[in-house]
């Protein structure tokens, strides 16, 4: 699929590099066309699924004489059905995304990371649809596979900005229940909420069958905490600014960081999502890569 | 806290400079725009407790530094108890020193005594602090005060080399008080360095309300005594109690009484038990020795009648009695004179015959026979062939002497003799208007009447020291058999040593300087008493009159050191030892003296060698509620009174700099899950 990119914050070599990988489901997904990704349901693709017993009805051409010659059984021989996938992006548009290192902020390696993988599961004909959320939802598009949806869709995460209070939390509970079928959620946000709360959101998505994938942005002053003078925060996300000593309450950060990081990690085990923690000085495209590797099935590795 | 730089404590606000420091960079803070909001408020919540505490105690170590710093430069000085007294320049300084003999006491190691210990020490902490604007030494010996340069000219000033005399703690503080008082100092620091013998320091004595009371209104006087009250290690003392020299035929010899005292741990052993122990006591007359043993239990030894044989040509001269080196050396000899006894003369001045006849009777007959008496019984009107030179005693019966005469009685009592005066016959109802040594007699009172209010007993009499002392075996002397049917009248302030059953005084000793005059108020004859008749009391108390104003008719005799104790003639020269070459410390000194024929012996007193140590206790009461600080030293302490501080409080400093460092080290992350390695990784499950 060729597309006309006027969007300057995609890479051209990094589609190039990304696009002789492609993206794969986790779980079986529900299309409405054939696609690359395994469905719940039996089709007639080459792959060998299961044998099951025969029941009156079964259509008999698919009986499998050979196992009947066997067991003295009849067999009906199944097939993986091959579908397309639902790629749902939500980005996290939080006042707290604005947060930048070397002049990219957070929201800039989000829009990096959403549209590049926008862009790929297009090429391979995956339908692409983009939720931007602060408090509430910004920017609402439902997945569809043409590539006039693409450019609508990359225009928009082009255009979003970072602002307000983050209420991921209710984005996420809502995205669960509008997304009416199985579906890839990709979240792309600083998770700044508690883990606890996050692990409900993540439990409710793979109760509802999501394949969910969450890019986790940090940056590396807020990982560290490296000053060395008493500094005037302020709430990126409108809250009340704190006056603070780092050399008096920096261990405590740390601390406070770590604790929380390790809740997460235990929230990750424990959901299953694919979950991928990301500093924003990292190249993007390894870090799309090392994704895309990363839910290839084994047995194409 | 005394400092050698005080000016350097003007910087002592600067401690505060970590505290400004801190406030500023609090306020030089930058803006920064945060999004991770939720671990900022949860370390503040978390820093509220362990890591607020350790930024406040960095905060205190650096302000412990400064202030430690600053404490250095300025030169603090201390003494372990110096350092809490917080006083500040005074305007005079007095140090009251006690040369008693006692203060000889040595430290065997050091070889210094208490007197020069407490003396260095205290030049030494002078010298380092600042002693105003007057330094005055009062030494016990002569209680004068004196003004001294320097602290230094302390150690090497003859009123403060030993002396072999007693101490009046009391008088000293009398004159410090009337200096303090006439001067008008405002803050003074008083320096008393004794070794709290009870002799010196009277504690019982009334002296000390008046002088507690004194010292409470004066304002910025401080009390220090450094107090040397460890007894000796290990000390013997020597006195010669008795000396005589008696002849028999051709030969001459010496009589001795000598006493020898253990003090301390002298006849301690090795393993704490007492042993007995035998001492070399040397002789030494007319330059020939003689060594005689002794053996000591543990009050001492006592040597009685020793007989040394001398030139029969030897009519008088001097020796000494000396022991082994100990803890004391200024105990360990004792000087003593001795000549031929002096003819004993009394005169009886009265116009009775009868009266008069009585007490020559009693004084002719000699308590010993190797000495004789002399008594001359003239009247009144023949005063003036008196031989007042070599007269021991005067009787007076009649009329007090006024006039010219009664000048030559008081000559003659301040001359160390003895003068009892008798009431005379006449009966007047009211006194007589002539009165001497401030006393008076009054009208005659009769006892057997039915109007008299006594029946003349002797209700009281002082039995422990004077004329009407218990005999030396203890037993009382009859006064109570005595029967009196008149006496007369007295008045006078003096000391009673007898009284009837209504009070009024039978015996009375008035104040005199020298020698001594007795008043009795009635008379030896049958018709007054029973003076004559019972006769023991009488006779006792003559004759202890006679032999004490007899004292001083001898060419040789043995006196205490003191002050003024060789001023009664002019050309005393030193016989032994002859290396005392101050003259204005004669007298204070032990030694042999000689004047023409006369000889006198100075020793230290008798009750040098007995005193006990006053309690800490009773001696801290004198001083209550005044400014007063007890400074407990031993005799072989050598270590300064005060020492300069500022190395300990570089050391303070530096220590708490390393603390502040300890404390400033940031903490060290967790190794474990290092927060870079927990950002990159990769959750991924499948």
């Amino acid at each position: 699929m060729a597309l006309q990119l006027k969007r300057d914050y995609l890479n051209q070599k990094v589609l190039e590099r990304l696009s002789t990988l492609q993206l794969h489901a986790r779980l079986p997904m529900i299309g409405n066309v054939s696609g690359k990704h395994r469905s719940p349901i039996r089709g007639s693709s080459l792959e060998f699924a299961e044998y099951r017993k025969y029941v009156p009805g079964d259509d008999t051409r698919r009986l499998d004489w050979r196992a009947y010659a066997r067991n003295d059984r009849y067999y009906i021989k199944e097939f993986e059905a091959d579908t397309n996938l639902r790629m749902c992006l939500v980005v996290d548009t939080s006042g707290s995304m604005d947060f930048a290192h070397n002049g990219m902020s957070k929201l800039d390696y989000a829009r990096r990371v959403a549209g590049t993988l926008a862009y790929i599961a297009a090429l391979q004909g995956d339908a692409v649809g983009l939720y931007c959320a602060g408090k509430e939802f910004h920017i609402e598009i439902p997945p569809k596979r043409s590539a006039t949806h693409l450019s609508v869709v990359l225009d928009e995460l082009g255009s979003v900005e970072a602002s307000g209070e983050t209420g991921l939390a209710d984005v996420l509970h809502e995205t669960a229940e509008r997304v009416p079928q199985r579906a890839l959620i990709v979240v792309v946000s600083d998770l700044f909420i508690e883990p606890g709360i996050v692990r409900n959101c993540f439990d409710h998505l793979r109760f509802r069958k999501h394949d969910v994938a969450v890019f986790h942005l940090m940056e590396q002053n807020e990982l560290e905490f490296e000053f060395d003078r008493p500094m005037r925060f302020v709430d990126m996300e409108g809250g009340e600014p704190i006056l603070a000593d780092p050399t008096v309450i920096g261990t405590q950060y740390r601390r406070a960081m770590e604790m929380y990081l390790e809740s997460m990690d235990e929230v990750i085990r424990d959901t299953e999502v694919d979950y991928h923690r990301i500093c924003i000085h990292e190249d993007y495209g390894d870090v799309l890569a090392r994704f895309l590797l990363g839910r290839t099935p084994k047995k194409h590795k | 806290m005394s400092f050698l730089q005080p000016l350097a404590l003007i910087a002592l606000p600067l401690i505060a400079l970590p505290i400004i420091i801190h406030l500023i960079n609090q306020q030089r803070h930058r803006t920064v725009p945060w999004a991770a909001m939720m671990f900022l408020m949860r370390a503040k919540r978390m820093s509220r407790g362990m890591a607020r505490l350790r930024h406040l105690l960095i905060l205190l170590m650096r302000v412990l530094a400064i202030a430690a710093l600053i404490f250095a430069i300025s030169r603090p000085l201390s003494g372990g108890w110096l350092g809490s007294v917080g006083l500040s320049k005074p305007d005079a300084t007095l140090v009251l020193l006690d040369r008693s003999a006692s203060m000889e006491v040595q430290d065997l190691q050091a070889g210094e005594s208490k007197r020069s210990t407490a003396l260095k020490r205290l030049a030494q902490l002078l010298e380092q602090g600042d002693y105003g604007t007057h330094l005055l030494l009062i030494d016990s010996a002569s209680g004068q005060l004196q003004e001294v340069d320097s602290p230094k000219v302390l150690l090497s000033l003859p009123v403060t080399e030993p002396s072999a005399t007693s101490a009046n703690i009391p008088a000293m503080l009398e004159t410090a008080l009337a200096y303090l008082k006439a001067n008008e100092s405002g803050r003074a620091e008083i320096w008393i360095c004794s070794d709290l013998k009870e002799n010196d320091w009277d504690v019982h004595s009334g002296r000390w309300n008046a002088i507690r009371e004194e010292f409470t209104q004066l304002e910025g006087a401080h009390l220090f005594l450094l107090a040397y009250a460890d007894p000796p290690s290990s000390n013997l003392s020597v006195r010669v109690e008795n000396v005589q020299r008696w002849e028999r035929g051709n030969d001459a010899e010496l009589v001795l009484d000598v006493i020898v005292r253990t003090e301390g741990g002298f006849l301690t052993g090795a393993e704490g038990r007492i042993a007995a122990r035998r001492v070399p006591i040397e002789f030494e007359v007319n330059n020939v020795r003689s060594v005689v043993e002794v053996e000591l239990d543990t009050l001492g030894a006592s040597l009685k009648g020793h007989r040394i044989p001398i030139d029969a040509k030897l009519s008088s001269g001097w020796g000494s009695v000396s022991l082994p080196g100990d803890a004391n050396p200024l105990d360990n000899r004792f000087f003593f004179v001795f000549s031929e006894p002096p003819v004993r003369k009394a005169v009886v001045v009265s116009d009775d015959a009868k009266v008069g006849e009585t007490f020559r009777r009693a004084l002719a007959i000699p308590t010993d026979v190797r000495i004789q008496h002399h008594v001359d019984v003239i009247p009144m009107n023949r005063v003036a062939e008196i031989d007042w030179e070599n007269t021991g005693l005067l009787i007076w019966q009649g009329t007090l002497p006024s006039g010219l005469v009664a000048e030559q009685v008081q000559h003659f009592v301040n001359n160390g003799r003895v003068a009892m005066f008798f009431p005379s016959k006449l009966r007047t109802s009211t006194g007589t208007g002539d009165q001497l040594f401030a006393a008076r007699w009054g009208g005659w009172q009769s006892t057997t009447g039915e109007q008299s209010d006594t029946k003349g007993d002797i209700s009281w009499w002082r039995g422990d020291t004077d004329l009407l002392a218990h005999a030396e075996g203890g037993d009382a002397l009859p006064l109570s058999e005595l029967r009196t049917y008149q006496y007369r009248d007295f008045e006078s302030q003096g000391t009673l040593l007898a009284r009837f059953d209504n009070d009024a005084p039978l015996l009375t000793r008035v104040a005199t300087d020298q020698g001594a005059a007795y008043f009795c108020s009635t008379l030896p004859t049958a018709q007054f008493s029973s003076l004559e008749r019972d006769g023991v009391v009488f006779y006792v108390m003559l004759q202890r009159a006679l032999a004490e104003g007899s004292q001083t008719l001898a060419v040789a005799s043995q006196r205490d050191a003191e002050i003024d104790v060789l001023a009664d003639r002019n050309q005393w020269e030193p016989v032994a030892p002859t290396e005392n070459s101050s003259i204005s410390q004669r007298g204070l000194h032990a030694g042999v003296y000689r004047d023409e024929g006369y000889w006198a012996a100075i020793n230290r007193s008798q009750i040098e060698d007995n005193a006990k140590t006053a309690s800490l206790e009773a001696v801290d009461g004198l001083f209550d509620g005044l400014s007063y600080r007890r400074i407990d030293v031993n005799v072989g302490d050598t270590s300064a009174l005060a020492s300069e501080l500022w190395r300990i409080f570089l050391i303070a400093m530096a220590v708490v700099l390393m603390l502040e460092a300890v404390l400033s080290l940031p903490s060290r992350k967790t190794e474990s899950t290092p927060l870079m390695d927990l950002a990159v990784a990769e959750g991924t499950t499948e």
